[in-house]
């Protein structure tokens, strides 16, 4: 161990390892030991830049196995010959990857499961032969992938059934999960069933993009689609059956983090007293128990308070606003000062898991309180 | 109505029965239901003659049978009503009745039972000293008992450990007697006492019971064949390893995960005195956290004082006040945080009386409530309420000396209720803080089981 250290220290120039930082997370300091990163003749391996690819290139991929891949891509090109070695570098590469993204939760739920699997699956018995377990490891890394775009099939087939003959369905934000399983209800109806509904969808003005696609979408099929705005949820609960909503994360207590609106929505429909149903992968599962919606650890700019004269200043030096706002929650923030807090745009709200009705993950449709079960069959 | 139907029926009676003559006179001014009762009370009586004279008794149960159809005849609902009517309009009734209950019984007036009607299952005489302690109980045992009678070791961890700490010093001292063996007889002969004396001066709790169960599997795990010093010094090892895991460990580990919860600017509110609630405070100091904490205590054990001393001894910013300040001071609280003495299968908190209204108040004011728990303190059983399953503290208690309330035993009607605990509803909890990680109320029992199995 101390070996490495010596050597580490020297090495973060040409690595995109994060140098070890003063005080917390002590994490990073401690991980931080190996400077194995592959810098081969090419460029060296940046898996943000690897992640972001990832993302761009296949536009049905989600954000955790986005995060999952760029680990196995990172996995091959790298030249750890121990496991040791192997669990430190994805360890510190998901920590560094998760502090240069806004909103790292999703991603997190990504690089957690691949860290268990890997501590898992790299036991300490099958030391024996680094190499093959490293190439079970990448196949089997690969093999998930596979599985997890495969479960939004699944979460289709199990959620079109919630979409009756004749209901209205409210939906919002662009989730792909719920694409597909609106899709799959619409293709019922085309094939002979006779399962004819309605979509109310709620637009958000800042992603109009996103949401006219989705609409666009749906009416290709020939679902009736209404548009609403945001303020409009209220007034059109009374004629909706159901809500289906997609999720970015779904944390420990069978609750939700999902697009900004998310939560208002679920408000509305329990008010209603209308069933809200969230489709997810169960990769989306994540290791984070909020306790409302300023405990979700990451720093969103949703709140400003802002006076005439403060917004002159503001306008003037966007990094004075930075410093300036609301105080940071995140250590995070200390670090790594050029990424930026979600803006409201961007930004995550939690919804708790007494206003969700179900969650449709491909193993089934579970209650809020069966995904902690699910969470701790996985990690005990 | 009702009491001149039985006058026939009453005065044929002295005849044939005279020691009863001093009836017929209160007779007549008598209500239904007492009517009722006396009548009762006179069948079985001729019907005690009856067996005794054969031939005088015979008219007897004739004459007693038509008076109970009589009544059954008329309608329920009125003669009920006329019933009530009777007693309200003529008021001579009371009087009368209560000189008939002398008359009738004729032993002094019982002395009153002084025991809340609800709770009366749960009354059990506390041994408060060595007097009447069985000649098995080990020293350390007994010790240990009156400690815990006298509350000088109180909470669910501590009685917990001090419970294991002495029956290591009954395992040490234990020698297998000739012609048996140590997994036989240990349990039985040894152990057992010793936990009914613990019991019998306070009530077993919940981690104990668990602990204890755990303990008797492991005595039963020995094999026979080994030497018994062997087997004395593994089962020794064993408690120490179980406290170190399952307490101490566990302690470490909740109070870290809690001290995590807490960010700068908070201000954490707590009810009474949990150790594990002031080990996380205590973390989060020392993390450097700036946080503000609220003690909300009751009487009559003042636990938080304890707790409110120790913070702000540390530097803490501590507020104290007792239950009739929760509702103002709830709202200046961010977080609350409570301890447990047993988390019940059905996501229920079971802890010392008060701390229901705590987490209820913190919900109606929309602040996240935090149980602080380790697992030996999970239990399969579920809670409804607080009534099936509770302790009931020595009345006592709650009197202050020189208080309105010292002569309580002699003022008629009235009952003292100190129960110990209370049960939380799960939807007041949002988080279970474990040394197996953060859950919500509902995976209580899936974490129980987990620990079981581990165990087992």
């Amino acid at each position: 161990m101390d070996d490495n250290d010596t050597t580490s220290q020297s090495s973060y120039e040409g690595s995109t390892t994060p140098p070890p930082l003063a005080g917390h997370p002590p994490a990073l300091t401690r991980m931080a030991t190996v400077g194995n990163i592959p810098q081969g003749t090419k460029a060296p391996f940046d898996i943000v830049q690897t992640y972001h690819r990832l993302l761009r290139e296949d536009p049905d991929l989600t954000m955790p196995v986005a995060a999952i891949e760029a680990l196995i891509e990172l996995l091959v090109q790298s030249r750890a010959v121990t496991v040791f070695e192997t669990l430190d570098l994805v360890k510190t590469q998901s920590d560094y990857l998760k502090s240069r993204i806004p909103n790292s939760i999703s991603l997190s739920a990504g690089t957690d499961l691949f860290q268990r699997y890997m501590i898992s699956s790299l036991k300490p018995s099958s030391t024996g032969n680094f190499d093959s377990v490293r190439q079970h490891l990448l196949s089997n890394g690969r093999l998930f992938v596979s599985r997890a775009k495969a479960g939004r099939e699944r979460i289709a087939n199990y959620g079109r059934n919630f979409v009756r003959d004749g209901s209205v369905v409210l939906t919002h934000g662009g989730s792909r999960v719920v694409g597909a399983l609106l899709s799959k209800a619409a293709e019922a109806s085309a094939s002979g069933g006779n399962v004819r509904f309605n979509v109310i969808y709620v637009m958000n003005d800042a992603r109009s993009h996103e949401s006219k696609s989705v609409v666009s979408a749906l009416r290709a099929k020939g679902v009736p689609v209404a548009i609403i705005p945001e303020g409009a949820v209220g007034y059109a609960m009374g004629k909706v059956n159901l809500v289906i909503v997609g999720a970015e994360g779904v944390v420990e207590n069978g609750g939700i983090i999902s697009r900004l609106g998310t939560y208002q929505i679920a408000l509305l429909a329990k008010a209603a007293g209308k069933p809200f149903y969230v489709a997810a992968e169960s990769h989306k599962f994540v290791r984070l128990y909020p306790l409302g919606q300023y405990d979700l650890g990451i720093d969103q700019e949703v709140i400003k308070f802002e006076t005439e004269d403060e917004e002159e200043t503001s306008h003037n030096d966007v990094e004075a606003k930075f410093t300036d706002s609301t105080p940071r929650v995140l250590e995070r923030m200390d670090y790594f000062g050029d990424v930026k807090p979600n803006s409201a745009v961007d930004a995550v709200d939690f919804t708790p898991p007494a206003l969700v009705s179900a969650l449709i993950t491909e193993s089934g449709v579970l209650t809020p309180s069966a995904v902690s079960e699910e969470l701790i069959s996985v990690w005990y | 109505m009702s009491s001149s139907e039985a006058t026939p029926v009453e005065s044929p009676k002295p005849v044939e029965a005279p020691p009863k003559q001093s009836q017929p006179d209160a007779a007549p001014k008598l209500s239904g239901a007492e009517i009722k009762k006396q009548k009762a009370a006179e069948k079985a009586a001729r019907r005690a003659q009856a067996a005794k004279e054969k031939q005088g008794g015979a008219p007897a149960p004739p004459l007693a049978s038509p008076a109970p159809a009589q009544k059954g005849d008329g309608p329920k609902a009125q003669k009920s009503q006329q019933k009530r009517r009777g007693s309200m309009s003529t008021p001579k009734d009371i009087p009368i009745r209560s000189q008939k209950g002398i008359v009738v019984i004729p032993e002094e007036p019982k002395k009153e039972d002084k025991t809340v009607e609800f709770f009366r299952h749960l009354y059990k005489p506390r041994m408060k000293g060595l007097a009447g302690a069985g000649k098995d109980a080990h020293p350390a045992v007994l010790a240990l008992g009156i400690q815990m009678s006298n509350y000088s070791i109180c909470g669910s961890s501590a009685r917990l450990v001090a419970t294991l700490q002495a029956f290591k010093r009954v395992i040490e001292s234990y020698t297998t007697p000739p012609g048996n063996t140590l997994t036989r007889h240990l349990t039985s002969h040894v152990l057992s006492p010793q936990i009914e004396y613990i019991a019998s001066c306070r009530p077993i709790s919940i981690s104990m019971g668990n602990a204890i169960r755990w303990l008797k599997l492991e005595i039963s795990k020995v094999d026979i064949d080994t030497p018994e010093a062997d087997a004395k010094k593994a089962l020794c090892e064993g408690i120490d390893v179980f406290i170190r895991e399952r307490v101490t460990f566990a302690d470490q580990v909740i109070a870290n995960s809690a001290a995590e919860k807490i960010r700068d600017g908070d201000v954490i509110l707590t009810y009474a005195k949990s150790s594990i609630v002031q080990h996380a405070l205590v973390k989060a100091h020392e993390d450097g956290k700036k946080f503000g904490v609220i003690v909300v205590d009751s009487r009559p054990l003042h636990e938080g004082k304890h707790l409110a001393a120790a913070l702000a001894g540390l530097g803490i910013e501590v507020k104290y006040c007792l239950t009739n300040g929760l509702s103002h001071n709830i709202q200046d609280a961010t977080k609350v945080f409570l301890g447990a003495h047993a988390m019940m299968s059905n996501g229920r908190l079971f802890s010392r009386a008060g701390t229901a209204l705590v987490a209820m108040e913190a919900n109606d004011n929309d602040k996240p409530v935090l149980v602080l728990c380790e697992t030996i303190k999970f239990t399969e059983r579920v809670a409804l309420d607080s009534i099936v399953h509770n302790e009931i503290a020595p009345p006592d208690e709650l009197v202050i000396t020189g208080g309105a309330l010292e002569a309580w035993r002699d003022i008629p009607h009235l009952q003292l209720c100190n129960p110990m605990y209370d049960v939380t509803p799960a939807e007041y909890i949002q988080m279970i803080v474990t040394e197996s990680g953060n859950v919500p109320p509902t995976s209580v029992p899936v974490l129980h089981r987990l620990g079981n199995e581990s165990q087992g």
